[in-house]
């Protein structure tokens, strides 16, 4: 998976509503894209049965 | 006794004292506050000290005993609460000047559940901003009791802090992704992170929703069983709370553990994340449970290596609870939670729902772990207390994680109860309490 650029990152921060400057800019970069990439290199064989229950409760 | 010494016994220890009425509330009360004076400089564990109402309070739970009404183990027991969590009149700051001047008109549940058995608070104790797991505090940094050059762990440093350097008599936390675990194994007292939904959550300025939790530190395990006793329990305020019975912890002490099978987490153990020193500390507790009488053997959550990757695509959930913030005051919010709140806040949806199948995977290996044995042993944190020092600058992918070493979120995202015990003492005794925290509390 190829990174984001910094110009990525600004714009996917307008898309939110947040305007990301440097210094901030240069270490989001850094940080979502280490983020993207150690969730990416996760895939275990079962994942795509998965259902994403956040919580567990119990029954009563 | 003398008044001094009083802040130095355990909760239980207090509460025949003050039972018996041979010691007063109201001494026992004096003697903290002495010993926080004293200390504060020092610890900065205290963000607001209750002089006046801890007093007032002190002085009728004196007289309701004198009369004959005592309420149990808790009463005139003082204790101090993170400053997470709303106390009526008194100012909660989630550890950030940006709440500074917020003052709660009602209690937490968990503050008014302790208040009504009887207990006293003290005062607010000092967090890293926000609640986040780390190390950055806005307002001063506490400082570890046994070596003040040395951080307590946080997010609930003053919490750590304040309870090791028997401030008070007992504490609460808030754990997400290990704020409660992480400065108790630094400050080395016994915490306990409760299932999600054991405690009531009414009341805290939260962090990630789904991994929030409360629960106490405490200087024994007994002193943490009481609190619990305290806090547990379904709340109609918290829809979240389980409406199931509270399990009496005090009653479980029995001091037995034959034949309690235990499950060492091999991959949480020998990975180059923990220290010697630490991997031998908790091979000495192993040595203990077995030489008591558990039957050892190793157990694998094979996703638990992967739980930053898995915990880092929840964090999306921080930011969202803080976004105009984000918009409006980005530079006042501190350098790691201004970073960590905006990659949060760009993440793709495509990454927070594998992060959420994951998470389902991941909890799925912790129960079969538990099919295998009644209760999981590991390192809480791979290193021992390190040196206060200023947040990093991220300028490479590689010096993202700064908490790696950290190895306490498998079992946040897992959503299960934990405790922890200080790896050199004998207090592993808590047989079916732990065992009704890792496998009741899942299943119930």
């Amino acid at each position: 998976m190829q990174d984001l650029t910094k110009e990525e990152i600004r714009a996917l921060g307008h898309a939110v509503g947040l305007e990301i400057r440097e210094p901030e800019l240069t270490e989001v970069t850094y940080s979502l894209n280490a983020l993207l990439e150690a969730l990416e290199a996760v895939n275990p064989a079962e994942l795509e049965h998965v259902e994403p229950l956040p919580i567990l409760l119990p029954s009563a | 006794m003398e008044k001094s010494q009083l802040p130095f016994l355990a909760v239980a220890a207090l509460a025949r004292l003050i039972k018996t009425k041979e010691v007063s509330p109201v001494e026992v009360v004096e003697a903290h506050l002495e010993r926080i004076e004293r200390l504060s400089p020092q610890l900065h564990a205290f963000l607001t000290v209750c002089h006046e109402d801890a007093r007032r309070t002190a002085r009728a739970a004196e007289q309701e005993i004198a009369h004959g009404a005592y309420r149990g183990p808790l009463h005139g027991i003082p204790f101090a609460v993170k400053d997470q969590l709303y106390t009526c009149g008194i100012r909660t700051t989630a550890g950030s000047p940006l709440f500074g001047d917020f003052v709660p008109d009602e209690d937490a549940t968990v503050i008014a559940k302790l208040q009504q058995a009887g207990a006293i608070l003290l005062g607010k104790l000092n967090m890293t901003e926000f609640g986040t797991t780390g190390f950055s505090h806005q307002f001063s940094t506490p400082r570890n009791p046994w070596n003040l050059e040395r951080y307590t762990g946080g997010s609930s440093s003053g919490s750590g802090a304040a309870t090791a350097a028997c401030l008070c008599a007992t504490s609460l936390g808030e754990d997400t992704g290990g704020a409660i675990r992480f400065p108790a194994a630094w400050c080395g007292v016994v915490w306990l992170r409760p299932s999600w939904g054991r405690v009531s959550r009414y009341g805290l300025m939260p962090g990630v929703w789904s991994m929030d939790t409360l629960g106490p530190l405490a200087r024994s395990v007994t002193d943490c069983a009481l609190t619990l006793e305290a806090i547990a329990g379904h709340d109609p305020k918290d829809p979240y709370t389980w409406n199931v019975p509270v399990p009496p912890y005090t009653q479980a002490l029995d001091g037995n553990i034959t034949g309690l099978r235990v499950g060492v987490v091999r991959e949480q153990l020998d990975t180059d994340l923990v220290q010697p020193e630490v991997r031998e500390a908790v091979r000495r507790a192993i040595a203990v449970l077995r030489e008591l009488g558990a039957t050892v053997e190793d157990v694998s959550i094979p996703l638990s290596t992967h739980t930053g990757a898995i915990s880092g695509g929840l964090r999306v959930e921080a930011p969202m609870r803080y976004r105009m913030l984000l918009q409006s005051r980005l530079q006042e919010i501190g350098h790691d939670n201004r970073i960590g709140y905006l990659t949060g806040a760009l993440l793709p949806a495509q990454a927070y729902y594998k992060a959420q199948q994951l998470r389902v995977l991941l909890r799925q290996q912790v129960l079969q772990a538990l099919e295998q044995v009644d209760v999981l042993v590991q390192p809480t944190a791979g290193l021992v207390a390190q040196p206060v020092e200023p947040d990093p600058i991220i300028d490479s992918k590689t010096k993202t994680n700064r908490l790696s070493w950290l190895l306490t979120t498998t079992y946040s995202l897992a959503n299960c109860g934990l405790s922890h015990i200080m790896a050199d003492s004998r207090q592993i005794i808590w047989r079916e309490l732990l065992r009704s925290l890792c496998k009741y509390s899942l299943r119930a």
